[in-house]
């Protein structure tokens, strides 16, 4: 069987962006990230400088927010861990030709399950360590399972319907915000809260502060994170099923003929995608929040994740120095907010620049070869 | 393209749109059973749900997304898959109401909120070129870069709100008038819902006939149409397909800007938390194209669906059906994924998110 044959043939928009992308090779594909963040940040500060703000007091801001202090140390590990978390999700889907724009909606599920699933188990468990580690696992356990199927109705709508993805988990989203916003807000809502939000969370019930003491970061959280991106990793490249998701994602001609069930890869990579993104809510839940509230007001790694897999080629590898980028964004922009003027809106549009120049390799391919710098066989 | 396949092309459209009628038509019965109404009773309710007022407020809710909707099919008849349509309402909506504030401050005139809505849509062509120079001369993933122009559209739009305000949110400025046209306006319920009106939902429904007609009548609708169906033979035929599907993205640009400037005109302010006010409006004009099967009346048809469902919180509130608001909101969300997987199996045009090479 000739890939180059394969090749040839007609194919979906999205296998060829995935194709480009695997194309590219690593060394390649970092200077686009490096350029794409190096251009989008240059945009953000001409911007800061022509709206009448002192670019250079910004910039010098945005170091301190992300590095500053242990303060400030603590608080990009803790945007780090759920942008690694939720960008491993975004990456599985994008990995396999499956534009899981849903992760957002998956991790609000996921995040609200964990909360409800510790507080109905809390009384028949015992207080104290052991008791917080097996509610902690359960609570996990169950966001990973109501992520997976809310992921899962996508996959199945479109394999077996054929509805385009990226709209119904578009739309999944709109609908697992309102829903949950009207769980925590009648039938969830902890008694006698006057916000809607539910009931705490034992306080038993949480991560060790070991080397951080800060109230919303552990390096267990952190730890976690690196693991499922292990687990992810390993899956993708010597399982299987992670070769059926990669070959269906890359070459779906060669895959259908090597026997891969392409609608069942589907629904099984968007159950997986949404099991990951359940676990990024079951971590945000335990250790950021401790409850959960109306999600329309929580901040949203779901979709900042498309950026982190996107500018990490979509590598389960790569999504830890991106998160870690995003993480000292997003630290910086929490900063900026606190002690300047400039409006911290400005980060959300950067990290909106930098999706929008990694999807186009070709502006710097071009530049490259212009400039005399790079341009190497291309 | 002959007659008979328009027709039945058109058959195919009207039996869906018929399928998800009967659909809603049977829960709706199904439901009103459950709670013990009778038959009688539940043509009172209905009849409370489907009045005037409301046929009035769903096509005013349906313009924005109508306006979008055309411009996207443009794009991708044309092989340029515009996924970024939610942010280019986002940015129309920003910036009309930026302009608005910066000409009349916190009392503008009706004339400037015209020259708002004229400013913001121009402002919309410059996006809209780097856009399609992205895509287009740089072969950008389609996907990626559309979703990349929400993401922006997301940060900009609140960023200019608070740069301007002070806060994600414009105070008050204002809404557009309805006309009245004499006579018309008393035909009894359609005067009111199309004569007695917002003139921006009557602009709307001419540029939808517009479109239809250019589309299919005329030889630059051809051309749309072949550089995404065939674009060799677009070439061969001597017309640059590059150049057709710049004017389609850019075209594409300018109206999802003007949805989102009328949006902005019809509720009077700028809300830009959450997901601003655009919210999703964008998303749901792709689906209304896709239902409309790239037809611009279809589309507007479809918009026209989704405005009413948008609409229905009010009549219940009216008609005393308890439903939780949060969860009334989410009917037109609930029913894009409905409609997209009884209809998701649209042909797209053939060429959609290919780039095109000149074999020159």
């Amino acid at each position: 069987m000739s890939g180059e044959d394969d090749r040839g043939r007609a194919r979906s928009a999205v296998d060829r962006a995935a194709d480009r992308m695997l194309d590219a090779s690593v060394l390649e594909r970092l200077a686009i990230a490096v350029a794409s963040t190096t251009l989008a940040l240059v945009i953000g500060l001409v911007l800061v400088a022509v709206t009448g703000y002192d670019p250079l007091l910004f910039l010098s801001n945005v170091i301190e927010g992300a590095f500053g202090d242990n303060n400030a140390v603590a608080r990009t590990l803790r945007f780090t861990t759920m942008f690694v978390l939720t960008g491993v999700a975004v990456a599985i889907a994008f990995r396999a030709g499956v534009f899981n724009i849903g992760v957002q909606g998956q991790f609000v599920v996921g995040g609200l399950t964990t909360v409800m699933t510790i507080l109905w188990l809390a009384p028949f468990l015992p207080q104290g360590a052991v008791g917080g580690v097996a509610l902690i696992v359960l609570g996990t356990a169950a966001a990973a399972v109501a992520g997976g199927l809310y992921g899962a109705l996508p996959g199945v709508l479109k394999a077996y319907g054929d509805a385009n993805e990226i709209i119904t988990t578009i739309m999944l989203n709109f609908i697992a915000v309102g829903v949950v916003g009207y769980l925590v807000e009648g039938p969830f809502r902890g008694e006698g809260n006057r916000a809607p939000n539910t009931e705490r969370i034992p306080e038993y019930v949480e991560f060790p502060r070991i080397v951080f003491d800060s109230s919303g970061f552990s390096i267990v959280g952190l730890a976690i994170a690196l693991a499922v991106v292990a687990v992810v990793t390993l899956v993708m490249a010597r399982t299987r099923f992670g070769y059926d998701m990669i070959t269906s994602g890359h070459q779906q001609d060669a895959a259908t003929f090597a026997g891969v069930d392409a609608r069942k890869t589907i629904v099984t990579t968007m159950t997986f995608s949404g099991a990951v993104a359940g676990i990024a809510g079951a971590v945000f839940a335990i250790m950021i929040q401790g409850y959960y509230s109306d999600p329309s007001g929580v901040a949203t790694y779901g979709f900042d994740a498309i950026a982190v897999s996107l500018l990490a080629a979509n590598n389960p590898l790569g999504v830890v120095p991106a998160g870690l980028l995003f993480g000292g964004l997003d630290s910086a922009g929490t900063h900026i907010g606190i002690y300047s003027d400039v409006p911290v809106q400005l980060i959300d549009g950067i990290i909106g620049l930098v999706v929008l120049f990694v999807a186009a390799p070709e502006l710097f391919r071009m530049a490259a070869k212009r400039t005399g710098l790079g341009g190497e066989s291309r | 393209m002959t007659s008979a396949g328009f027709i039945d092309r058109n058959r195919v459209c009207l039996g869906s749109l018929l399928a998800v009628l009967v659909l809603g038509v049977g829960i709706g019965l199904g439901l009103g059973f459950w709670y013990g109404y009778s038959l009688s009773g539940m043509a009172d309710i209905v009849q409370d749900i489907i009045t005037v007022g409301f046929l009035e407020r769903s096509v005013e809710a349906a313009t924005p997304i109508a306006l979008a909707a055309i411009g996207g099919l443009y794009a991708e008849k044309s092989g340029v898959f515009n996924i970024g349509l939610e942010g280019f309402m986002i940015f129309g909506a920003a910036n009309t109401a930026a302009v608005l504030f910066l000409l009349g401050g916190r009392s503008p005139t009706q004339g400037e909120l015209w020259l708002a809505i004229v400013a913001a849509v121009a402002i919309s062509f410059f996006y809209t070129i780097v856009f399609a120079v992205l895509v287009i001369r740089y072969k950008a993933d389609q996907i990626v870069a559309g979703l990349a122009v929400w993401f922006v559209g997301l940060g900009f739009g609140p960023f200019t709100a608070v740069l301007l305000w002070g806060n994600r949110n414009s105070p008050g400025l204002t809404s557009i008038d309805d006309v009245t046209l004499p006579l018309l306006s008393e035909i009894p319920v359609l005067g009111p819902v199309l004569f007695d009106t917002s003139p921006l939902t009557l602009l709307t429904i001419l540029l939808a006939v517009v479109a239809w007609v250019v589309l299919y009548r005329t030889r630059h609708g051809y051309w749309i149409q072949a550089a995404g169906e065939n674009p060799e033979a677009l070439d061969t035929a001597g017309v640059s397909v590059n150049r057709v599907r710049y004017a389609a993205v850019i075209f594409s640009g300018l109206m999802a800007g003007l949805g989102g400037a009328v949006l902005l005109a019809h509720a009077g302010s700028f809300t830009g938390t959450g997901d601003t006010m655009v919210n999703g409006r964008g998303w749901i004009a792709i689906v209304s194209y896709l239902f409309g099967n790239y037809n611009p009346l279809g589309a507007a048809g479809a918009a026209l669906l989704f405005g009413g469902l948008d609409m229905l919180q009010i009549q219940f509130q009216t008609a005393g059906i308890e439903l939780p608001n949060k969860l009334v909101n989410l009917f037109p969300y609930a029913a894009v994924i409905v409609v997209l997987t009884l209809w998701g199996s649209t042909r797209m045009p053939s060429s959609v998110g290919e780039s095109y090479e000149s074999e020159e």
